[in-house]
């Protein structure tokens, strides 16, 4: 308890503390100072004063705004949102800072008239995609341009499946396909696991179901006659994998630790990996990095639900003024429009942390790599940016975007419940119980350690005893009523 | 001695107080000031950017009642996580006691200054170890390919155990792993307590014709017994509260442990982590605090009927 009662603390000394400072008023006359934190996606990048220095100048010049970007962990930002810290503009999606959540708390401005009037470049660039950012009809955030659609991936050492062992990768597998590989390596060094595996499990094995409660309570793509929120344990398909996932971990394809393994990214040695990307990603398949050929091979999606489009997002504080509200915009809108200025902040500075390729796409120089190596999303839109290219030789294709976008409206796979979501607040109690008992299982579950056939009832019957009825009910209640209103 | 005047007793008050003063500033801070923050456990927090932690917690936020504690009652695995919380600290506070008490009066006994630091070295060194640490050590002894433990298993002929996967080894475990950090830093209070003892006691012990035993029975045990119930009185406060380093950090969160190890504030750290809502924990650090505070109380009066001069 000493934990909570330290956070409890620190919170009360944080808000003191901020009480007294100014709380982020204009530099100057002319140039307005947004304080906007974004998520660090695991550590801040070392030249980000000088970065944001050098976009601030430029920004400060085309509209005025300049900003105090601030890259903060999940739990910060939790922490921050939670006990009322003042910012300007914040991450929010649907996997950190959740959104939903967040906007339906009130915790956003509702920028739908602002954003028309102010920036309407903004509001056309986006597009059909503002919808994902609409609670009760109002929008509360700006979505991020990137990949919307989540597609899976296997991660294959091609030097060894297709060269030594003359077997063909395809372009797209099913999930079950990957075992004659697995098998394949296991028999040539039964000492090794083939399946990269560690507790947080296959990199999104959830993406093929739409999350209303994550990850409990779940809407599949494929319902046939009626839309309707489920527990996970009803979705054929999600017990299908942690069968075979299950079947793979007996037959030693996966690490017998793996439940307890904190991570597997730096062994470099297991010869198929999973990836979570956009169709005609390169970053997986730099050989620089591995040693040796890799080849993806698309096992799910692209999937597209109000849970992949809300990958990132930017949320204005609600007590913010019009003024301050409208430079945010402003500000997103100059990245989400002026490439080379997105390229600032996306890559860092021209020449010192990353350099232009001859087809227009970018190239991380060695300083770029250590010291600003972020990703895209965190720092605004991805689709403005410019593609980068893993190494001066293997070159991305500059206009890959407007394939990927294309592959989105021909083959995305659309979830049926039209951007539905749920406000947990009425039933947080039960969720948390329920969160709780999920994560006595899950590690184990997901990672093919433990038999779902037997886990799986034993989660049901706790599930059930805390009450996951009377959420499902509320949820599908709600859920009825949005889709007989038309949607959005 | 000669008896103090009025003024040198004032004199000599000021100064001791003066002395006690940063202790006291530091409990205002930091262990009064902040107990408003109780009302957390009975408001629903929300909170309105920019403004005071004070408005945003007693203005902007509605009183809820119990309804903070209801996520607690919830689970229904609450019976075994109050057994195992209970169970693991009513081992600790006998094993923190009785071993250090034992360890201490035999270090106390040896001759060889040598073997007694020693001693004292290798058992309070783990006490500085964090539970990260100690948990990759564990691992180190039980991965089940790696391991220590496992290879010796097979090199004996037997089958490797899955140390994470078989919760029944487990209560063992964790049990051993605590009396092996603590155990140590216990050891020097006792260890303090035992050289405060006037050394005549045991001399004439000594012509009485005590022995080892007897000394120990009948002088050094009476002597420790203030010290032995100071230390359990404020145990039995802690009760429900347990090191979540621990139950937490060392078996490596495992699921299929979680029946062994799942201790009250396991459970909540798990319930709320992705949450971030200090009205749910307030809740539950305030119940703990609450049966803590009653049972120290009880544990107090108790002991106080058993011997007055032993409570608090």
């Amino acid at each position: 308890m000493r934990k909570i009662s330290v956070i409890l603390n620190l919170i009360l000394a944080g808000i003191l503390l901020a009480g007294c400072s100014d709380a982020g008023s204009a530099d100057s006359d002319e140039c307005i100072k947004l304080r906007w934190v974004t998520y660090d996606a695991g550590s801040t990048p070392l030249d980000a004063k000088k970065v944001i220095e050098a976009a601030n100048k430029v920004s400060a010049e085309k509209i005025g705004v300049t900003v105090d970007l601030e890259f903060q962990s999940t739990e910060k930002i939790n922490l921050m949102m939670a006990s009322g810290e003042y910012y300007d503009m914040v991450f929010t999606s649907s996997w950190v800072n959740m959104f939903d959540k967040n906007a339906s708390a009130g915790l956003y401005y509702d920028i739908t008239d602002l954003v028309q009037k102010e920036t309407p470049a903004l509001y056309g660039s986006v597009g059909k995609y503002w919808d994902c950012a609409k609670v009760d009809g109002r929008i509360y955030g700006v979505p991020i341009l990137k990949d919307m659609g989540a597609e899976d991936m296997f991660r294959l050492n091609s030097d060894y499946f297709e060269g030594e062992k003359g077997m063909e990768i395809p372009e797209r597998m099913s999930f079950a396909d990957i075992e004659p590989y697995l098998a394949a390596y296991k028999e040539d060094f039964p000492d090794k696991y083939p399946l990269a595996m560690d507790k947080s499990g296959m990199a999104g094995y959830l993406n093929f179901l739409e999350r209303i409660v994550t990850p409990i309570i779940v809407i599949p793509y494929d319902q046939e006659d009626e839309v309707k929120a489920i527990p996970f344990w009803e979705c054929d398909e999600l017990m299908e994998r942690y069968r075979l996932l299950h079947k793979w971990y007996q037959a030693g394809y996966i690490h017998p630790d793996a439940a307890t393994i904190e991570s597997a990214a730096t062994d470099k040695s297991y010869p198929v990996r999973t990836g979570v990307a956009w169709k005609g990603y390169r970053g997986y398949s730099n050989p620089a990095d591995w040693g040796f050929n890799v080849k993806t091979s698309i096992y799910d999606g692209p999937y597209i639900s109000r849970t992949s489009e809300q990958g990132a997002m930017a949320g204005i504080c609600v007590a913010c003024d019009e003024e301050r509200a409208a430079a945010c915009l402003k500000y997103l809108e100059l990245l989400s429009t002026d490439r080379e200025f997105r390229d600032i902040l996306g890559y860092g500075i021209e020449g010192t942390h990353f350099e232009y390729l001859d087809n227009g796409t970018v190239y991380r120089l060695p300083a770029g790599a250590d010291r600003y190596n972020t990703k895209l999303y965190q720092t605004g839109s991805v689709v403005n940016a410019s593609v980068e290219s893993v190494s001066r030789t293997f070159l991305s294709d500059p206009n890959q975007w407007e394939a990927v976008y294309e592959g989105y409206d021909e083959n995305g796979i659309y979830s049926k419940a039209g951007g539905f979501s749920y406000d947990p607040s009425r039933k947080e109690d039960i969720i948390t119980a329920l969160q709780a008992i999920y994560s006595d299982y899950d590690a184990e579950l997901r990672t093919g350690t433990s038999d779902p056939d037997k886990v799986v009832p034993e989660i049901r019957k706790r599930m059930e005893a805390a009450g996951i009825d009377e959420v499902l009910d509320d949820i599908n209640s709600e859920l009825k009523a949005f889709l007989a209103d038309g949607g959005m | 001695m000669r008896p103090h005047r009025r003024k040198d007793i004032r004199k000599e008050n000021r100064d001791l107080m003066l002395m006690s003063l940063p202790a006291m500033v530091w409990y205002i801070l930091f262990c009064y000031l902040p107990l408003f923050g109780v009302a957390f456990a009975f408001k629903r927090f929300t909170p309105v950017p920019g403004k005071s932690l004070f408005v945003n917690l007693f203005a902007n936020s509605k009183w809820v009642g119990l309804d903070n504690f209801s996520f607690l009652i919830r689970s229904s695995q609450m019976p075994q996580i109050i057994f195992n919380t209970l169970f693991y600290n009513l081992i600790f506070l006998v094993t923190g006691i009785v071993l250090p008490v034992f360890l201490a009066i035999v270090l106390t006994e040896i001759h060889g200054k040598h073997v007694s630091g020693m001693v004292q070295m290798v058992t309070v060194l783990p006490y500085f170890l964090s539970w990260v640490i100690v948990g990759y050590c564990l691992y180190g002894f039980l991965a089940t390919n790696e391991g220590q433990v496992n290879h010796m298993l097979r090199f004996f002929g037997e089958g490797a155990v899955q140390w994470y996967q078989s919760p029944k080894y487990w209560r063992v475990i964790l049990i051993l792993t605590e009396i092996w950090k603590t155990t140590g830093y216990s050891m020097v209070i006792y260890m303090c307590a035992i050289t405060a003892v006037d050394r005549s006691l045991y001399e004439s012990a000594t012509l009485d014709g005590a022995g080892f035993w007897d000394k120990v029975r009948y002088v050094t045990i009476p002597q420790l017994h203030p010290t032995i119930s100071t230390i359990f009185i404020l145990s039995v406060g802690s009760i429900l509260a347990s090191d979540f380093g621990l139950f937490y950090q060392v078996p490596l969160d495992s699921n299929s442990l979680q029946p062994v190890t799942q201790t009250l504030d396991v459970y909540v750290y798990k319930a709320l982590m992705q949450q971030a809502n200090f009205s749910y924990s307030a809740a539950a650090s305030f119940l703990q605090s609450t049966v803590g505070c009653i049972l120290l109380i009880c544990a107090n009066t108790v002991v106080k009927k058993i011997d007055k001069d032993s409570g608090l």
